[in-house]
């Protein structure tokens, strides 16, 4: 019996030991060639931003022409490239655009295009700009032009310049009169900008909107931002459309200026295009691929995921933290001994925190529960059968969920609209299991099983929220085969658990 | 408070090494998944199953009055137990006690429980309804329900029993009787006779069923907490065919590790109730000392190849050592 399991334990162990040196070799390898870096650095920050663009071409032949960032000023290129295979690709230096080309195509079209930005520090140079001309006039009938000039009146009232005291006096909340007269109640982005670009012109101030990124980490699949450029006293100024503030923003890229199109389509209908941001791993890891190219080893990067697209790198770098996680639960269970609701499940309940947030996660998921076990408990006095008790569980904390989010966002609380991350058939099984537990074992054990299950929750939580420890796992992710090994080897584990130290301490022999 | 007193509170590895106490991961790792095949498992999980093997072997279990395997069966309840003035109902996937239903006597209209509680028949209907659906079987899913004549358990436990049944838990490992214990129902357990629900666990000697020691909630007791009875004077009788009975379990189900659960009949002695392939390792701290020397020695110095009756002589005689 002991033979049997000690060359189990053998054939781990060498494992073990074989994939630490691997990983070793391996992070070795990525720090030296590619240029990683064991910190998450966030100084010398490189942006990847990436564009996909769909459409379906329509038989004739297909030119696309894309805007992409001017970086002349906070923001320097490291690298630009474009995936469309049998494309053409040229670059217009003058308009700032990338322009793709082929004969006609039938299928669908996906393109990417992608540009890898760093903080250029010095770069803090101003971009010359010829004196822009007198605006149009914008032609208005006589009662818009009527309330348009009421407007101007008003916004006299307001602090800032004139670019400003428009842009304060169309957000205000609530809304002037004169104002819902001039702008739909629904107001896009689109909307406001325009009516500024209409306002000041009324006043010969020129201005021309502006399409920006805002690199933030882990943005996936969203449209640019519109700003608005103004000429006041000799130069061209930015305002943030909501607040008027002036200048740059923080961290965003400008795509586009003017009223040039964002992405112009020839031969082809039905186009969108997202965009992606990711911030890197560390700034490393886009100068990894230069980096490799250089060393002649960009075979190598090519298999790896960091040449993936970014929003399947992102979707990636989430995953990588998952074995990490699951060693956490492995400990708490084996080692630890803590008994908690199902395997997985403070492991699920700790990545719908992080969606959350801590706080305002954990009062909702406790607030589902709390409300969840007493309608549980009206339940079982109708003594309902298995399957029809826990679906009606289940709709109970959808309807919960509904409720929190609707409440939440009328009363603006954002810790209720939380609730739908929570997953519905978890939530569902944790309150059916905890009364049960609670009807044979009665509360103490039921409340203590859910307090453990949350402990977990939370420790796991830390870990997988820590910068540290994420970009470790994402950046040398061989460190999860050493993970795997360890698991397995906690799976041969025949010492006590440490709550079992506890449980059999009357039978513990002194001395 | 503030110091590490509660530290007391825990023993060191080594201590519980010492005293051959069985953790839950060796019990799982080395025991449990090195004795017992997980294809046996159906055999004791399946009480009918269980019950069929147990009467080819030649060990009483509580005689079998019919069996409700469909829904449409349900309303012939009085037909199948027409000869029968009480019997019990209980689900073939049940444990730990759950969804045990004792009619005590009955008319055609009316049932009346152990307790004295009077049910319709249509409550009845409902509760073997909720049997075949399930709601008490271990992963939850569809079960029968096994309708069983009354054990009318020996009187000399009345005294340290509140409500419920006690019984007797023997674990065997390789057929050998390795420890044994009496479980009563207390007030706190609800009946029911699970350590971990409160009821009080008397360790019992192996070689000749008298108490060792009594432990409630893993703390020493002497006296029966409902019934003040002494528990240091409990003695089961007919302890020899209670450990042939757990013994027999061995070649009834081939599993290596098992508990079997044992009740007393005032006139037909000893029954096996049920078998568990995952028996708790709570037995311990009723007996106050561990069992992983007690297994170490059956494995390597017990004699092989013996006779369920050959191992029973040899546990009255060596057992526990």
């Amino acid at each position: 019996m002991l033979k049997k399991f000690t060359s189990v334990r053998f054939i781990l162990t060498i494992g073990l030991l074989l994939s630490v040196a691997f990983a070793a070799y391996s992070i070795y390898y990525k720090v030296r060639y590619w240029g990683f870096d064991f910190a998450p650095k966030k100084s010398t920050a490189v942006w990847t931003i990436e564009a996909q663009i769909n459409f379906i071409p329509n038989g004739e032949p297909i030119k696309v022409s894309l805007a992409t960032p001017k970086v002349s000023k906070e923001y320097k290129i490291l690298d630009e490239d474009a995936v469309a295979e049998g494309y053409e690709i040229s670059k217009d230096t003058k308009e700032n655009r990338i322009v793709l080309t082929s004969g006609p195509r039938t299928e669908k079209q996906q393109l990417y295009y992608r540009i890898l930005l760093f903080d250029n520090e010095d770069g803090r140079g101003k971009i010359p700009a010829p004196v822009p001309s007198n605006p149009e006039k914008p032609i208005f009938d006589e009662q818009r032009l009527a309330v348009a000039k009421e407007l101007l009146e008003l916004s006299q009232k307001q602090q800032g310049n004139v670019p400003q005291q428009v842009i304060r006096l169309l957000n205000q909340n609530p809304p002037d009169a004169t104002v819902l007269a001039f702008l739909p109640m629904k107001k896009s982005q689109k909307d406001i900008a325009e009516a500024i670009t209409n306002l000041l012109a009324l006043k010969n101030v020129p201005t021309r909107m502006v399409r920006g990124i805002k690199l933030e980490e882990n943005k996936k699949s969203f449209t640019p931002d519109l700003m608005i450029e103004a000429y006041t006293e000799g130069r061209w100024t930015l305002y943030d459309l909501k607040t008027g503030k002036k200048g740059l923003p923080e961290n965003f890229v400008i795509i586009q200026r003017g009223g040039d199109s964002l992405l112009d389509i020839e031969g082809g209908d039905d186009s969108s295009i997202k965009y992606s941001v990711l911030k890197s791993i560390s700034s490393s890891f886009n100068l990894a691929q230069h980096r490799a190219k250089l060393a002649n080893q960009k075979t190598w990067f090519d298999y790896s995921i960091y040449s993936l697209p970014l929003a399947e790198q992102n979707t990636l770098k989430w995953l990588m933290i998952f074995p990490l996680a699951i060693l956490i639960i492995v400990l708490m269970r084996n080692v630890v001994g803590v008994q908690t609701m199902g395997t997985f499940t403070p492991m699920l309940i700790s990545m719908a925190l992080v969606k959350t947030g801590f706080w305002p996660g954990l009062v909702c998921f406790s607030f589902i529960i709390f409300i969840g076990l007493l309608i549980r408990a009206l339940l079982s006095r109708l003594n309902l059968l298995l399957v029809p008790r826990i679906s009606a569980v289940v709709i109970v904390v959808i309807l919960l969920m509904q409720m929190l989010t609707v409440f939440g966002y009328q009363l603006k609380i954002d810790i209720a609209s939380s609730a739908v991350f929570f997953p519905i058939i978890i939530t569902a099984w944790i309150i059916e299991r905890a009364s049960i537990t609670w009807e044979e074992d009665g509360a103490m054990n039921a409340s203590k099983e859910i307090i453990f299950s949350l402990l977990v929750a939370v420790i796991t939580y830390f870990v997988i929220c820590n910068d540290y420890i994420r970009h470790i796992m994402f950046a040398f992710n061989e460190l999860n085969l050493v993970i795997l090994f360890i698991v397995m080897l906690l799976g041969t584990y025949t010492g006590y658990r440490l709550t079992e130290l506890k449980r059999f301490s009357p039978l513990a022999k002194k001395g | 408070m503030f110091g590490f007193g509660w530290l007391k509170n825990f023993a060191s590895p080594s201590e519980l090494r010492k005293a051959g106490v069985l953790g839950m991961n060796r019990r799982n790792f080395s025991v449990i998944s090195k004795c017992n095949n997980r294809r046996l498992y159906p055999l004791v999980d399946d009480k009918v199953q269980t019950k069929m093997l147990a009467q080819k072997v030649g060990i009483t279990t509580p005689n079998l009055i019919g069996v409700v395997e469909v829904q449409n069966q349900v309303k012939n309840l009085l037909e199948i137990v027409k000869n029968y003035k009480e019997f019990v109902i209980k689900p073939a996937h049940g444990s730990g006690g759950k969804g045990v239903l004792v009619i005590k006597s009955y008319t055609e209209t009316e049932f009346v429980t152990a307790s004295g509680r009077v049910l319709t028949f249509s409550e009845v209907y409902q509760h073997i309804s909720n049997i075949l659906s399930g709601l008490y079987s271990l992963g939850g899913q569809y079960d029968v329900a096994l309708i069983e004549e009354l054990v009318h358990f020996s009187p000399i436990f009345s005294e340290y029993s509140y409500q419920g049944v006690p019984d007797v838990r023997v674990i065997v490992y390789k057929g050998y009787p390795a420890m044994s214990m009496m479980r009563l129902s207390t007030k706190a357990s609800g009946g029911r006779a699970n350590l971990h629900q409160g009821a009080v666990g008397v360790g019992l000697n192996i070689r000749n069923g008298k108490s060792l020691k009594g432990v409630m909630w893993n703390r020493p007791i002497a006296v029966h907490p409902d019934t003040h009875a002494d528990l240091s004077t409990l003695e089961v009788p007919f302890w020899r065919e209670h450990l042939l009975i757990a013994a027999k379990g061995y070649e009834m189900t081939g599993l290596g590790y098992l508990g079997a659960d044992i009740v007393l009949d005032e006139f037909k002695g000893p029954m096996m109730l049920e078998l568990n392939a995952r028996p708790g390792l709570a037995i311990q701290i009723a007996n106050g000392r561990g069992i992983a020397d007690i297994l170490k020695r059956i494995e390597k110095s017990y004699p092989k190849n013996l006779t369920p009756e050959e191992r029973v002589d040899f546990v009255l005689k060596y057992g526990g050592m």
